[in-house]
């Protein structure tokens, strides 16, 4: 694969003056504690040809992950697969997926000159900038994990967010990846691609046996409502719990997930396939299978931290979710109802129609309801059926709640919550770092 | 009292925006004051119910609209004359859309509606999103907007509500400063951009859809019984809402 791989550009003196200029900035940004896109802006504004400069010097080339679920996990596992294989990865830090944070993060890593020191970088892009920036970056490899419905208030159209993602994928320089078991993605026009497409999915008796599926976007438009079918490169053949088994080429590789559940699973696959096609004969099972064991899970997504500071104390796991897709999933994937819950959701949300297109059977009943939308949201659970212990919108006053309780049989309380009130959630208990880099 | 029967059309294809929630609330609230009732999903090509009581359908993607288009074009003379009987229903959405007298889309191309609604519908560039507020003459009632149509009345009176906060559907004669709508009705049929879902969030519109079913088969139940849970949810959740837009200058989400 290193011969698809871009050439390096030169970099060099020019770049001084703009990098500096973007990693004041920074520094700037930082210590005042807001957001970190205007390094970005500031550097390509000086140097717009920094980008494709950076871009162009990671031997085994950029790899865009899109998605509407599951895209920071994913690029979390792409990441430790090849690290495991040896390589040095750079990668954005969770959640920075618009040009402007790429371009940060980039920044932060790249010398005065302009150099970046990598083997490969693996990107998380937001679906609505992939074709632009892919015209910046020129990635060798381009994922595409699964359209859901999402964000409609920004994307407003399922069949849109497809065409994003299949619309990027035609600037992949060496292939392209999709998801054999998403309606659109799998009705992909190999023929217009630049590059030769791999298909991943789950084997069709494990997604049968899921109680919704893989809770992809049916397709509304071609008159299939379903797949088209396709052969996998990369196919999930078992699943227990957290351990599975994926096809990879003729490669058999054990999987520990960082986290139970099939949407994971349906990652995992899609992770291998890229890291097979990226790392070619170098790709090796064992390996992929060491990079599974070390990762730790992403933000919030099965993460685990003490509830009352007690490191070998009462845990929390953290179960985040963005629409119905993912909470559905999460909600599938539950081993049994947990003893103890909280559910939160904000104004990060806005428009939250769409809990009511859950299925919250696996829940039976919620010890608190929190967050701005924490009426919304007992009114939706209310009329699933779901027992509600206390509502308080007041994030904090939960958290002292779920502390005052007495402690779980199995030592573990479990909390869903948005992305926002994650954030929230996990500083309240002590783990405050907000915007750490992805290692 | 006998069984009330709800249908819920083309749940699959128009139903992406938690339409499920508002046959819910009818299902809750009719359960609670003790009459009985039976809910069917009705897709295309599915038959609706002999005895029919309450229509609702939800919202969907243009893709979605066509794929229903033919269907629901054959049933235009059950579903007028569903309405013109008293027959209560609740569209939202793309089904709101569907059943105007059109739809125009950007492209220039119009969908043919079925005309229970006497307005037409241009799709617009600009899309509506936020929180809504509209006076009714039932009282306030509270949603979630987010849509880029306009509807043009051709009777202002079937417009049921004046926007107090976010944008709206249609305009409405005012004096001065514009007037905007949201909601509209014609019969017991109500067509509306608001999500939520709308009825779970608006206790008296689903309170007064209901009353206007039942009374249909001459009974007159007390719904105020047994919903205290779902009463004083949904009026957190509109304390919070009118919060919000009120009191701390909450503007249309910013895209």
């Amino acid at each position: 694969m290193m011969s698809t791989a871009p050439q390096a550009r030169s970099a060099g003196l020019r770049y001084v003056f703009p990098v500096l200029a973007g990693k004041l900035a920074r520094v700037a940004t930082r210590l005042r504690g807001g957001g970190s896109a205007f390094p970005g802006y500031l550097t390509n504004r000086l140097a717009p040809s920094l980008l494709p400069t950076l871009a162009g010097q990671f031997p085994y080339g950029v790899v865009f992950v899109l998605g509407s679920n599951g895209k920071t996990t994913t690029t979390h596992m792409i990441s430790e697969v090849l690290r495991a294989h040896g390589l040095t990865v750079f990668t954005n830090p969770t959640g920075a997926n618009l040009p402007q944070g790429v371009t940060s993060a980039l920044l932060a890593d790249a010398t005065l000159t302009g150099r970046i020191r990598a083997d490969v970088a693996v990107l998380e892009v937001d679906e609505g900038y992939a074709a632009d920036l892919a015209d910046k970056l020129s990635p060798a490899v381009i994922l595409s994990l699964n359209v859901q419905v999402d964000q409609l208030y920004r994307f407003y159209e399922t069949e849109r967010v497809a065409d994003m993602m299949l619309e990027a994928s035609k600037r992949a320089q060496a292939h392209v990846v999709v998801n054999r078991d998403d309606p659109y993605l799998s009705k992909i026009d190999v023929d217009a691609m630049r590059a030769p497409v791999s298909f991943f999915g789950v084997a069709t008796e494990i997604v049968a046996a899921s109680a919704h599926g893989l809770a992809n976007a049916a397709d509304t438009r071609s008159g299939n409502a379903g797949i088209q079918e396709r052969d996998a490169y990369s196919e999930v053949r078992s699943v227990a719990g957290r351990d599975i088994a994926v096809q990879v080429g003729d490669a058999d590789v054990a999987v520990r997930l960082p986290a139970r559940g099939l949407h994971y699973a349906a990652d995992a696959a899609a992770a291998l396939a890229v890291a097979s096609r990226t790392l070619g004969d170098r790709f090796s099972a064992d390996a992929a299978s060491r990079g599974f064991d070390r990762m730790a899970p992403a933000y919030g997504r099965g993460e685990v931290i003490p509830l009352r500071r007690e490191p070998d104390g009462e845990q929390v796991e953290f179960v985040m979710f963005k629409n119905a897709p993912s909470l559905q999933m999460n909600l599938d994937a539950l081993d049994g109802a947990p003893e103890r819950s909280l559910i939160a959701i904000d104004e990060g949300t806005p428009d939250v129609s769409w809990l009511y297109d859950v299925d919250f059977d696996a829940l039976k009943s919620v010890d608190v309801v929190t967050g701005e939308k924490a009426y919304q949201l007992a009114l939706a659970l209310e009329h699933a059926g779901v027992r509600i212990g206390a509502v308080e919108p007041d994030m904090e006053k939960a958290v002292a709640m779920m502390r005052a309780f007495e402690p779980t049989a199995a030592g573990r309380q479990t909390w869903f919550v948005n992305y926002e009130l994650m954030m929230i959630g996990r500083r309240i208990l002590g783990h405050g770092d907000q915007e750490v880099a992805r290692r | 009292m006998t069984q009330i029967a709800i249908a819920q059309l083309y749940p699959a294809e128009l139903g992406v925006t938690g339409d499920r929630g508002n046959v819910r609330a009818i299902e809750a609230r009719l359960a609670a004051a003790g009459i009985d009732s039976a809910t069917t999903r009705v897709g295309i090509g599915e038959d609706l119910p002999e005895d029919l009581d309450i229509l609702v359908i939800g919202n969907g993607p243009l893709s979605a609209m066509r794929g229903v288009h033919a269907d629901l074009t054959a049933r235009g003379d059950r579903i007028r004359a569903f309405v013109a009987d008293g027959g209560v229903l609740l569209a939202v959405g793309g089904s709101a859309e569907l059943l105007s007298r059109g739809v125009t889309t950007l492209d220039g191309e119009t969908i043919a509606g079925l005309g229970v609604f006497d307005a037409t519908v241009a799709r617009t560039r600009q899309r509506k999103v936020g929180y809504i507020t509209i006076d009714t003459a039932i009282g306030p009632v509270i949603g979630f907007e987010d849509h880029a149509s306009e509807w043009t009345l051709d009777d202002n009176a079937h417009g049921y509500g004046r926007v107090t906060f976010g944008q709206g559907s249609f305009a409405l004669p005012g004096g001065e400063q514009p007037v905007r709508g949201e909601l509209v009705r014609v019969g017991n049929a109500i067509a509306s951009n608001a999500q939520g879902p709308l009825l779970p969030l608006n206790p008296d519109l689903v309170r007064e859809l209901i009353s206007c079913a039942v009374a249909r088969r001459g009974s007159e139940p007390d719904l105020t019984i047994g919903v205290d849970a779902l009463d004083a949810y949904a009026a957190g959740a509109r304390a919070a809402i009118a919060e919000l837009v009120h009191g701390k200058g909450f503007n249309t989400i910013q895209l």
